[in-house]
């Protein structure tokens, strides 16, 4: 009984949660550019209200451009659960929990294209094309990532892995993460989510023909995905394992917000990168992450 | 056991003029041939059978252990449903000519494989690896009509012999240094070591790993559908039955755990690079071969690290995985190539960019394509993942032991996570391209659902997938065991606690994303559903030719892996203000053989060719060269004798 109303409570928070992050995120861009900007919470009433919508959907779909974004939202809400949350662990943890999560990532990702590509309409392709593409160099630092983190706390279980201190490589592994977290939640400078009309879209591109019901899915799953990004990148790098229980989830929420902070400045103060750079900055994240196990590594050895 | 061979040699004498029978009888031999694997692998013993009769002066002796029934259920399981397969998609009905030698060439080559996986004597597994070679030719060119087939055959055959070789040599040396034919453990006999190198190279080029992997697209490509199924399935893994075989029975050189882990990671990679610029469906899944025969190496070439490492436990998951991986390899490669089959039969084009909307006319082969699709590209909650989930924690492993082994084991997990996200585009390409959006082509338009004789084995392959994905545990034992047979120095594992837990995870997630998806259909509905016109921000009259094509989505990637695809275009812009025509044609060589061995082939050849002017027929000459020649002769005698 007491597991079932921990998972509720889990959910709950993850849930409830989320929507909060591009709300903030809103605040702070409009905070900067002077102007009022949209209420924190409109995500959440725009959720509701696309709840309650009818569905137009293509001619050429099939049912998979419903059931496209169901899965990717199960799979994300899963990949959330695996996510410890300071002192409140995870809902389910094991050795190799790490790969689950970033497979369930993937599941999301192929879902989300799938979904897009059932359209036959070639801005969606693009959009489809561009996110699993550049997700190989995504994928690639987030495993280096993984492993630097795996090598100094040898394991490879999220628990144990988050708890300490990212040590001497803190700064790269959050600069490395910090834009895997940009470019999987197609932030600026990957993407730009206020442009709706633009051929330079990724995420927003394959959401186009989305209405109703599957869109609010999406746009949940991409508040969860952001949210869960934001909780990994601060346990990755601060060490909850040493702090008392209320101070760590003090301590969480204010990293979170940290962040989410920070992407709103990143997002006011610069602009979309041309897409020909945008391997370029990812095969920087990965150096980093790189030169963050190197470190852990050296760090181990000494 | 010995059922099984009856039912398929019987099978094989009946084939050409029988074909129910033929049927009926592979089926059986093929469940009789599961079924003794399946006895193997679940018991402790070996099955041995010892005949009087010799062959080439051998006597002839049969065993199946651990290692070898794990490949004897995958050909028994693809065999059978191959078979089935077959008698629709290569009936009388639409090859009067070839279908008959088709049935004979098919018994065949279940019976050369299966008697390479049984025999234990080197001369007779050369003989089996050659009749299997051969049998393979035959079948791959059932088309004899096609250039391309024959191309594709020949090509197979020349590539297939240069690695028979090195085979030859392997076994020879094996005989003189050990004074008998027979094959066995020998782990201890250090001195037989550098064989291991012949025998890396001879199989190799069977498994098709980059970069000997020449032979294989074109081969695989070509061949009809049902064939290419059981080449990719099953055949590519008799050269990969070769090196796990004897790395676990000879001693290995130090240096093979890393060649052998950075020949993985490098085929995973580059193998699935080529595939995502495939425009064709079954060159695609042919080069995805390559990768997933690269992630089955990365893990063997984990265990070899391991051994080298002091048989450190990590080399048991890395192991098992990789052997669990030829099992979900085969399952799933089988289906997608059989979904191949059922769209080329039902369109007559392999072209992806000439297919689109087929989910409409063939949504039973949509749908089970859709499920090799998610196993190929390893995502939970299908078996793919389970396999490499294993690899993968393997590897980890060995990272966090943070010796010697950690660096290249580091480099491999970080090639794995390329080439898994590069598999995902590959086949969220291929799917999208076949059977998502609008019919590109009249022939997409009119095509037609495959009957319940292609259908069934597809349903058969896809329960596999589903069956590992969701209850791994029960399928431990099978790898754990393939695992002792190997190194009897690990003993059979148990169960690592994680798996469970893992297929748990899997089932709920199945479970929840299944009632996710109903919940928002339904919703949808009650909301009120509309059909209307792809919006695509406002198109009036979106048509077909509008959709993005299979090399548009692959341009990224291709473009990044051009140093080594080395793309060729043509290409004409639009010019005027009112531009008639534009052309942009885009071809992905076959890089490894258009660009180095065709260049090679072609130097000896004109060294030939200019060898050949000494021969012409004309007699006065032929006496000059052998005037000449005793000459010389003469005057190295002379020369000698002065010293």
């Amino acid at each position: 009984m007491n597991r079932i109303l921990e998972l509720i409570l889990r959910l709950g928070v993850w849930l409830l949660l989320a929507p909060l992050l591009p709300g903030i995120i809103n605040k702070v861009k409009a905070w900067v550019a002077g102007r009022r900007g949209p209420p924190v919470l409109q995500l959440y009433y725009d959720l509701a209200k696309l709840w309650r919508k009818g569905v137009v959907m293509s001619t050429l779909a099939s049912p998979g451009f419903i059931a496209g974004p169901a899965v990717a939202w199960v799979a994300l809400t899963g990949a959330a659960l695996l996510m410890p949350l300071g002192p409140a662990g995870s809902a389910l943890s094991f050795r190799g929990d790490v790969l689950l999560l970033i497979y369930l990532l993937a599941l999301a990702r192929f879902c989300t294209a799938w979904a897009a590509m059932e359209t036959g309409s070639a801005f969606e392709g693009m959009g489809a094309a561009r996110e699993v593409s550049y997700a190989v160099l995504a994928e690639a630092t987030i495993i280096a990532a993984v492993l630097s983190l795996s090598v100094q706390t040898r394991s490879v279980s999220l628990m144990t892995m988050l708890s300490p201190a990212a040590g001497a490589g803190a700064v790269l592994l959050a600069a490395g993460l910090f834009t895997v977290l940009l470019a999987e939640n197609c932030r600026v400078p990957f993407d730009d989510p206020n442009t709706h009309l633009e051929l330079t879209m990724i995420h927003e591109v394959m959401v186009l023909d989305h209405s109703g019901p599957p869109f609010a899915a999406i746009l949940h799953g991409a508040s969860v995905k952001l949210l869960l990004f934001a909780v990994l990148l601060v346990q990755a790098v601060l060490p909850m394992g040493k702090l008392s229980a209320p101070t760590a989830v003090g301590v969480l929420i204010a990293g979170v917000l940290v962040v989410t902070v920070c992407v709103g400045l990143v997002e006011s103060l610069s602009a979309r990168l041309a897409f020909r750079r945008v391997p370029l900055l990812l095969t920087t994240a990965f150096l980093l992450c790189l030169f963050a196990l190197l470190i852990a590594w050296r760090g181990g050895a000494a | 056991m010995l059922v099984s061979l009856g039912a398929v040699v019987t099978a094989l004498l009946l084939s050409v003029w029988q074909r129910r029978l033929w049927l009926g009888l592979t089926v059986i031999g093929a469940v009789a041939g599961l079924s003794a694997a399946i006895m193997v692998l679940r018991g402790v013993a070996d099955w041995e059978w010892r005949s009087a009769f010799a062959l080439g002066g051998e006597a002839i002796h049969l065993r199946l252990d651990g290692v070898s029934a794990l490949f004897f259920a995958l050909l028994s399981a693809v065999g059978g449903c191959g078979a089935v397969y077959a008698s629709e998609y290569w009936s009388e009905h639409h090859y009067p000519e070839s279908a008959p030698c088709g049935r004979a060439w098919w018994s065949a080559l279940l019976l050369s494989m299966g008697l390479l996986l049984t025999v234990s004597n080197g001369l007779h597994f050369l003989i089996a690896w050659e009749l299997f070679a051969l049998f393979g030719f035959f079948l791959i060119t059932l088309d004899r009509d096609q250039p391309e087939a024959r191309a594709a055959g020949w090509l197979y055959l020349a590539a297939s012999h240069a690695g028979t070789v090195c085979l030859f040599a392997f076994f020879s040396l094996l005989a003189v240094r050990t004074g008998s034919w027979d094959l066995g453990p020998m782990r201890e006999q250090t001195a037989l070591a550098p064989l291991f190198w012949l025998a890396l190279v001879g199989f190799g080029v069977k498994a098709g790993f980059f970069p000997l992997h020449i032979w294989l697209p074109s081969a695989h490509a070509n061949a009809p559908s049902h064939v290419s199924a059981i080449m990719s399935g099953v055949a590519i893994k008799m050269g990969l039955y070769g090196i796990v075989r004897f790395s676990g029975w000879l001693p290995v050189p130090p240096a093979a755990a890393w060649v052998v882990i950075s020949l993985g990671g490098t085929s995973a990679l580059l193998g699935i690079a080529f595939a995502f610029a495939q425009n064709d469906l079954k060159r695609l899944l042919a080069y995805s071969s390559v990768e997933n025969m690269g992630v089955i190496l990365t893990g063997v070439g984990a265990a070899l690290l391991a051994v080298t490492h002091g048989n450190a436990t990590w080399g048991v998951l890395a192991l098992a995985g990789a052997m669990l991986h030829v099992w979900n390899h085969g399952a799933f490669k089988s289906l997608l190539f059989f979904g191949a089959g059922s769209v080329l039969h039902a369109t007559g084009t392999r072209e992806m960019s000439r297919l689109g909307g087929l989910w409409r006319a063939m949504p039973w082969t949509a749908g089970l394509f859709t499920i090799g699709i998610l196993a190929v590209s390893s995502l939970p909650p299908l078996n793919g993942f389970i396999s490499e989930w294993l690899v993968y924690l393997g590897l980890f492993d060995a990272v966090t032991s943070r010796n010697a082994a950690a660096w290249v084991a580091g480099a491999a997990a970080i090639l794995l996570a390329m080439a898994g996200a590069l598999a995902l585009a590959s086949f969220a390409k291929a799917g999208a391209m076949i059977f998502l959006g609008a019919p590109r082509t009249h022939v997409a338009e009119h095509a037609r659902e495959c009957g319940l004789g292609m259908r069934g084995p597809m349903l058969a392959l896809a329960g596999v997938c589903v069956m590992i994905g969701f209850a791994p545990t029960l399928f431990w034992p099978v790898a754990s065991r393939a695992v002792a047979s190997w190194r009897p120095a690990w003993g059979t594992a148990e169960t690592p606690g994680p798996l469970a837990t893992l297929s748990a995870a899997q089932v709920t997630l199945a479970v929840l994303a299944l009632a996710a998806a109903g919940w928002l259909w339904r919703n949808a509905h009650v909301n009120g559903l509309r059909r209307g016109l792809t919006w695509d921000c406002g198109y009036a009259r979106p048509s077909a030719r509008m959709q993005y094509v299979s090399a548009a989505f692959a341009g990224i990637v291709a473009g990044w892996f051009g140093w080594i695809l080395q793309p060729e275009r043509k290409m004409r812009r639009p010019r005027g203000l009112f531009p008639v025509e534009a052309i942009r044609l885009e071809r992905v060589p076959e890089a490894v053989l258009e660009r180095v061995i065709t260049p090679v082939g072609s130097v000896i050849m004109v060294a030939a060719t200019s060898a050949r002017r000494l021969q012409h027929g004309r007699l006065q000459f032929y006496v000059l060269y052998v005037v000449a020649g005793l000459i010389a002769l003469g005057l190295l005698v002379i020369l000698k004798g002065v010293r």
